[in-house]
C-alpha cells in the first residue's frame, strides 16, 4: 500500500473517530460559583477527576461575584441552557424551589444526605421535608480581636459580657491613628445582619420566632441600643465599614491594617485574611460572641450552604449533575478519607458540614483561627430560612444602616425593624 | 399614482416600523401591562393576577417597598440633576478650550477629552473605588498634603452619591465636549468678526453669539446626559451596591434587584413605567422650554 492511500485511510478513521470523541462527552454541565480564581481552579482540577472516571461528561465552572450569584441564578437558572449546579446561600432555597428553579434530589442522593449530614443542616436544604441540594459548608460567627492591639492596649482577654465589649471597644478607640475598637459593616446585607443576629441570640433574642418577625422583644431592644452607643461613644466608625460587590473593601482593609481592634466576622474570610496579612495573621484570635445581659451564653449565627441542580436542565445533565456531585461529596473523591468539596472548602478556611469531613479534617479546625469558631458551633443558631427572608434581610439592613450612621434612634430602628419584617414576612407568605 | 406611491412607501418603511415594533414598542406595552399584574419574574406570563393598580400603590406606600422606591427615585433625580448640571457647562468651557485652533496640542488635547469615554466602566469603576478609599486612596493622601482632612467619599450616605456623580461626570464630559465642538463649528466666523468691529469684548461674544447659537446642541447634549444618567447602573453594582444606606440606590440597581433578585415582576414593572414616564415628562418639558424660547 502506496504512502498516499496509508495517509488517505488514516484520515478516514479520524473521520468516523472524531463524531465517537464527541459522544465520548456527550454530557456538558456546568457549575456556578461565586468562589475565587484560585477556588475555581481546584473546582476545575476535581471536575477534571471525575471527568477520567466519568468520560462522557464534561464539567466546566463558572464565577460571578457574590452580589450577582442569586441574580445570575434567577435570570438565567430558568432556561435548559443555564446552569446546570449553583451553589446557594441556604437563606434563597425557599424561593427558588417555589419557583420550581431547583431540582429535588434524587432519593438515593437524599437518603445518602440524611444519613451523612447533620440534621440541622440537611434541615436547611430542604423545603417542606424534600431535599433540594446537597449541603457542603457551614459558616459560623464568632468576635475576632487583633492580639497586638489588645497588647497596646493593655488589655488581657477578649470581652465575654456586652460590658466588658464596650470597655474594651472604647480603650481600642484611637481616632488620632483611625483607629476603631469594634467594626461594623455596612453595604452588604449578611454582613450587617449576622454580626447584629448574632449578638441578639447571645442576648437571648431571636430574628424570627415561630414563623413571626421577634424584633419588638426586649432583647432585640438592648441589641439595638448596644449599636446605637458604640457608634456614640465613637468605639465604632461606619465610615471604615464600607463592603464593596465581593465582600471585601474598606471593613477588612481596616481589620487587615489593624486600624480595627474587633469585629464579628464569619470563618470563611480566613482565606482573605491571610492574603491580606502575611504573617499577621498570627495576631488574630477568634473567641466567641459577648453575652447580652438578657443572655445565658454565647450563642451566634450559623448559616449553610449547598449545591442545587437545575430543574430546567435536560434529563441527561440532571443526571450528570447529580453524579458529579454525589461524587464531589463522596469519601472517595478527596485525600485522606475526606471529600474533595471538603478539601476546597478548607483551603478558604470554610467548615464543611458533612460529619465525616469534620473528622477527616480535625487537625486543620484545631488551628487557633478556626477551632474558636468549632467550639462556638454548637450552640450557634441557624440564621432563619422563611419565604422572603431575603427582602427581610435587605431591609434590616438598611435599618441598621441607618442606625450606624445616627439617621435614626435605637428605638426607632427597632420600630422600623419590627414593621418592615412583618409586612414583609406576611407578603411572601401569600 | 397616489396610491402606488404610498405602497412603495409602506414597503420600504415596514422593514424598521416591524424592528421598531417588536423589540421596543411591544416589551414597553408588555412592561405597561405587567405594571398591573402581580408576576413572578420565574412563571410564565399566562400566570399573572391582575391588581388594578396594586403595584402603584405599593410602590408609594409608607411600607419599605415604597419607601425604597422613593429613595430610588430621589437618588436617580439627584445623580440627574448634578450630572447634568456639571457635564453642560464643563463640555462647553472644553470645547472653547480646545476649538482654538492656535493653541498647540488641541488635538491633543481633544483626544485625551474624548479618550475617558472609551475606557470600559469596570476598569473605571476598579480604579475609582480606589482613588476614593478612605486609608489608602491617592485622593484622600492628595487632600492629605494641602492639610485637608480625610473625606469619606463612597464611605458616607452624605458624599456617596456625589462621589459616583463626579466618576460619571469624569467618564462623560469628553463625549459631550466633542458635540460642543461639533456645535462650535456650526457658527459662522463672520459673526464674531462682525462683532470685533462693533467693538463687542469676548465675554459679550461668547453671551450674544456663541451660547444662543449653541443652544440646539445643548438641548441634544441635555437630552442624551438626562437619558444616560438615568440609566447609570454598572459604578452602582461595581461599586456600591447601593450602599450605604441606600444613598446610591438608583431606580436601575433598584428595579433589577426587585424585578429579578426578588423576582417580583410585577413590582419591578410599575417601579420600570414610573422611570420611563418621569424621563418623558422631563424630556417634553426641556423641549417645551426651548421651544418657547425659539417662539420668543
Amino acid at each position: 500500500m502506496s504512502l498516499a492511500w496509508i495517509s488517505k485511510l488514516g484520515f478516514a478513521a479520524g473521520l468516523i473517530a472524531l463524531p465517537a470523541t464527541g459522544w465520548a462527552q456527550s454530557v456538558n454541565i456546568s457549575y456556578l460559583t461565586h468562589w475565587s480564581p484560585e477556588t475555581v481552579a481546584l473546582l476545575e482540577a476535581a471536575a477534571k477527576d471525575f471527568s477520567k472516571e466519568h468520560p462522557d461528561v464534561a464539567v466546566t465552572v463558572r464565577a460571578v461575584p457574590f452580589g450577582d450569584l442569586l441574580t445570575t441564578l434567577r435570570s438565567q437558572g430558568g432556561s435548559s441552557d443555564g446552569p446546570t449546579i449553583g451553589g446557594i446561600y441556604d437563606l434563597w432555597l425557599p424561593e427558588l424551589a417555589k419557583d420550581k428553579l431547583v431540582a429535588p434530589a434524587p432519593d438515593a442522593v437524599a437518603a445518602e444526605v440524611k444519613s451523612a449530614w447533620p440534621a440541622g443542616v440537611v434541615s436547611a436544604a430542604s423545603v417542606g421535608g424534600t431535599l433540594y441540594g446537597i449541603p457542603n459548608e457551614i459558616d459560623v460567627y464568632a468576635l475576632n480581636y487583633n492580639k497586638e492591639l489588645f497588647k497596646e492596649a493593655g488589655i488581657a482577654a477578649p470581652p465575654k459580657t456586652w460590658a466588658e465589649l464596650k470597655d474594651t471597644a472604647a480603650k481600642l478607640t484611637d481616632k488620632a491613628r483611625g483607629q476603631q475598637g469594634f467594626g461594623m459593616i455596612n453595604s452588604w446585607a449578611a454582613g450587617v445582619v449576622h454580626p447584629f443576629a448574632s449578638l441578639l441570640v447571645s442576648n437571648g433574642g431571636n430574628l424570627v420566632k415561630d414563623g413571626k418577625p421577634a424584633l419588638d422583644s426586649s432583647q432585640a431592644s438592648e441589641t439595638f441600643a448596644l449599636y446605637e452607643d458604640l457608634i456614640k461613644s465613637g468605639a465604632s466608625n461606619p465610615a471604615m465599614a464600607t463592603a464593596d460587590a465581593n465582600t471585601t473593601g474598606p471593613f477588612l482593609d481596616n481589620f487587615v491594617s489593624g486600624k480595627t481592634g474587633m469585629i464579628i466576622m464569619a470563618n470563611w474570610w480566613e482565606s482573605a485574611l491571610k492574603t491580606g496579612m502575611g504573617d499577621k495573621f498570627a495576631n488574630i484570635a477568634t473567641a466567641p460572641i459577648p453575652v447580652g445581659p438578657s443572655g445565658d451564653k454565647p450563642h451566634s449565627i450559623s448559616y449553610s450552604w449547598m449545591t442545587v441542580v437545575n430543574a430546567k436542565a435536560g434529563e441527561a445533565e440532571q443526571k450528570a449533575a447529580w453524579e458529579f456531585l454525589a461524587w464531589l461529596n463522596s469519601l472517595k473523591s478527596g485525600k485522606n478519607g475526606a471529600s474533595a468539596m471538603s478539601d476546597i472548602l478548607m483551603s478558604m478556611g470554610i467548615l464543611p458540614s458533612r460529619t465525616s469531613d469534620i473528622e477527616a479534617h480535625k487537625d486543620k479546625l484545631g488551628s487557633e483561627f478556626l477551632s474558636g469558631y468549632v467550639s462556638v458551633l454548637a450552640d450557634a443558631r441557624p440564621f432563619p430560612v422563611v419565604l422572603g427572608g431575603q427582602e427581610f434581610s435587605e431591609s434590616l439592613q438598611q435599618t441598621l444602616e441607618a442606625l450606624q450612621y445616627g439617621q435614626v434612634s435605637a428605638k426607632d430602628a427597632q420600630t422600623n425593624a419590627q414593621a418592615d419584617a412583618t409586612s414583609i414576612l406576611e407578603r411572601a407568605a401569600k | 399614482m397616489a396610491k402606488a406611491f404610498r405602497a412603495s412607501a409602506g414597503i420600504m418603511l415596514a422593514p424598521a416600523v416591524t424592528l421598531i415594533g417588536v423589540f421596543v414598542l411591544l416589551p414597553m406595552l408588555l412592561t405597561v401591562w405587567l405594571s398591573f399584574q402581580d408576576w413572578s419574574t420565574q412563571t410564565p406570563f399566562s400566570d399573572a393576577s391582575f391588581v388594578g393598580l396594586g403595584n402603584f400603590h405599593e410602590i408609594f406606600s409608607p411600607t419599605s417597598v415604597g419607601r425604597d422606591f422613593k429613595t430610588a427615585l430621589l437618588n436617580t433625580t439627584i445623580y440627574t440633576a448634578l450630572s447634568v448640571v456639571l457635564i453642560l457647562p464643563l463640555s462647553v468651557v472644553f470645547g472653547l478650550l480646545v476649538y482654538q485652533r492656535e493653541i498647540a496640542g488641541g488635538t491633543a488635547l481633544r483626544t485625551v477629552l474624548f479618550s475617558t469615554y472609551m475606557v470600559p466602566m469596570i476598569a473605571v469603576a476598579l480604579v475609582w473605588s480606589k482613588l476614593y478609599s478612605p486609608s489608602e486612596g491617592p485622593l484622600n493622601q492628595l487632600l492629605g498634603l494641602a492639610g485637608i482632612g480625610p473625606q469619606p467619599w463612597l464611605s458616607s450616605p452624605r458624599s456617596a452619591l456625589v462621589s459616583i456623580v463626579f466618576l460619571n461626570v469624569w467618564q462623560q464630559v469628553g463625549y459631550f465636549t466633542v458635540l460642543a465642538i461639533a456645535g462650535l463649528t456650526q457658527i459662522p466666523g463672520s459673526l464674531y468678526e462682525a462683532a470685533t468691529l462693533d467693538g463687542a469684548n469676548g465675554r459679550e461674544q461668547f453671551r450674544f453669539i456663541t451660547l444662543p447659537l449653541l443652544r440646539r446642541t445643548l438641548l441634544f447634549s441635555a437630552v442624551i446626559a438626562i437619558i444616560n444618567a438615568v440609566q447609570v447602573f454598572e459604578p452602582v453594582a461595581l461599586i456600591t451596591q447601593g450602599g450605604p444606606v441606600g444613598s446610591t440606590n438608583v431606580l436601575t440597581y433598584h428595579i433589577r434587584r426587585v424585578g429579578i433578585e426578588r423576582a417580583q415582576g410585577g413590582l419591578g414593572s410599575a417601579m420600570a413605567v414610573m422611570l420611563m414616564l418621569s424621563l418623558i415628562v422631563c424630556v417634553s418639558a426641556l423641549f417645551a422650554f426651548a421651544n418657547r424660547k425659539d417662539s420668543e
